[in-house]
């Protein structure tokens, strides 16, 4: 079973303004959500010497680790780029950053990405280029398939045709995270929406709508690792990655397996079981939520639920703040802003320190982040624990 | 960037054409020929879809072809109602992107074309058609019986 080590903590978390950030470039982006991970911990920018970041997917660059690093004005002992796929990838930089610690490659690491989706795309008549997102062009373009809402909608018909679901169960999961989402300041969506608006909402891929998909945002976040020697030296309790795994399936959709050989249930079988707690034990969830199908396949696979049940899950409150485990309560990718998953962990880390605001799960002790790269092409799923005082 | 006029359920498709490797040519020719082709391994008798220069399953180099009957079901399916091509791809709306669980095997991605194309349900029976578009010719799917 994979482990991660336990002398490594997240004691900074950093997050920009989201929506428009008209003018700002997404170096600019990264770097202050660099800076305000790196305030929050009260590290100073010399003190880091770690860098791992996502290169922006709507303006592709190479060595985007290393230009970040020039741009910060640091110079870093361990540095890298890494793409596993959308909302994995944050937790995927948090792996090499405790690997990195752990092994003396450096002391204090950001794991970053950010980037000026919105405004920064060369032509904003189109969705978001599949190029370079699913890799499957030769066998996926020719047949219209050209924006990732279609690979999510051939599963969301896939859900319905086999488990008699509906766009009630959808339409639960975008009304839940919008009402967590008007509790966030920091969030694209301001407006509450009810069931009725959902599914008035324009169609975009059957059986999705508008409402069914997440936003397209400008915006970055960012969280600090350190080993837990630094972190006791200045007094810092911070949050522990209990433990974290991965299931590669497959990437494109041209080839994509059944619901049931997705990775995501594997990921959070082998996730609970290396941190030794069972899904009852998690006080507060943080699940990738590109599109509303997304959380439902998502449930089940971690086993909140019985397969096919998420509807009925969401609809009963379970996962509505005050319910049994809310999830996504920043509002998601669906109602706050889609940055690659890093809000995810950021909120993750916020709920866990007490710090949510109005939003706060009380004595959050457990959290659970999910991820989904491609189609569920890549899914991991991670365990975070607020340190207790010794 | 038009079907021939060969059958009426043809005009005015357009489609983003494919770029081929030197391993996947046989399989676009193939279409040209009213064939659909499948990867088949001369080892271990696995037939896969999209072709690849090595057998997914045992490892196996230089995978043969098998002709498929081209018949399936559809697995599963989405009508998409807006263009991610700009205002040039709205003539083409609504159209159907399926997965199809062909016969032979595989699983392959396809476009639903024809009668019926909007008023799919998965299970549905489907066979593969041949349209041209911009001399090239495409595995499209229509209903069957
Ligand atoms: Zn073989």
């Amino acid at each position: 079973m994979p482990r991660v080590t336990e002398d490594v903590a997240i004691v900074g978390i950093g997050e920009t303004p989201v929506g428009r950030l008209p003018g700002m470039s997404s170096v600019e982006i990264q770097a202050q959500a660099v800076l305000a991970a790196l305030a929050d911990a009260g590290f100073a920018l010399s003190d880091l010497d770690g860098i791992i970041n996502l290169d922006p997917y709507a303006t592709p660059n190479s060595m985007f680790s290393t230009t970040l690093s020039e741009y910060l004005g640091v110079r870093p002992r361990f540095s890298t780029t890494i793409d596993v796929g959308g909302t994995v990838t944050g937790m995927t930089m948090l792996q090499q950053a405790a690997w990195a610690i752990e092994s003396g490659f450096c002391t204090v690491a950001a794991c970053v990405y950010g980037e000026n989706t919105l405004t920064g795309r060369a032509d904003n008549t189109q969705g978001l280029h599949m190029q370079n997102l699913l890799g499957g062009e030769e066998w996926e373009e020719p047949f219209g398939c050209q924006a990732m809402v279609i690979p999510y909608a051939l599963v969301a018909q896939r859900y319905f045709d086999l488990y008699g679901a509906g766009p009630d169960d959808l339409g639960a999961v975008a009304v839940t995270t919008r009402a967590h989402a008007l509790l966030n300041d920091n969030a694209q969506m301001r407006k509450p929406i009810t069931l009725a608006d959902h599914h008035a909402s324009r169609p975009i891929s059957s059986p999705l709508r508008l409402l069914d998909c997440s936003l397209i945002s400008d915006g970055g976040g960012a969280v600090i690792l350190v080993s837990g020697t630094a972190a006791r030296k200045r007094g810092l309790r911070g949050v522990r990655i209990r433990s974290m795994a991965m299931r590669t399936t497959h990437n494109s959709a041209a080839v994509m397996p059944d619901i049931s050989g997705f990775g995501m249930a594997e990921a959070a079988r082998d996730a609970f079981a290396s941190a030794g707690v069972a899904v009852s034990d998690i006080d507060v969830a943080q699940l990738h939520d590109a599109f509303t199908i997304s959380v439902l396949v998502t449930l089940d696979a971690l086993g909140f639920c019985p397969p096919g049940e998420a509807g009925a899950y969401v609809r009963s409150g379970a996962t509505s703040l005050g319910g049994r485990c809310p999830v996504n309560t920043h509002g998601g990718l669906l109602s706050q802003a889609h940055v690659g998953g890093m809000l995810h962990i950021v909120e993750a880390v916020r709920q866990l320190r007490g710090a949510a605001g109005r939003r706060q799960v009380p004595d959050a002790r457990l959290a659970a982040v999910s991820g989904n790269g491609g189609v569920f092409s890549v899914c991991g799923v991670m365990v975070l624990e607020q340190e207790r005082a010794a | 960037m038009t079907a021939a006029q060969e059958d009426p359920d043809w005009a005015g498709l357009r489609a983003v054409l494919p770029r081929a490797t030197a391993a996947s040519r046989p399989f676009w020719d193939g279409c040209r020929r009213g064939e659909l082709l499948l990867s088949h391994c001369n080892v271990c008798g696995h037939v896969f879809y999209y072709p690849r220069r090595h057998c997914p399953s045992c490892a196996a180099l230089d995978p043969g072809w098998k002709r498929s009957t081209g018949r399936g079901q559809v697995f599963s399916f989405t009508v998409v109602a807006v263009s991610f091509h700009g205002s040039g791809w709205e003539s083409q709306l609504p159209y159907t992107v399926v997965l199809v669980d062909l016969d032979d095997g595989p699983r392959m991605m396809s476009r639903l074309i024809g009668p019926g194309r909007e008023s799919v349900a998965s299970g549905d029976r489907v066979e593969v058609v041949f349209p041209e578009i911009d001399g090239q010719r495409l595995p499209f799917f229509r209903k069957s019986g």
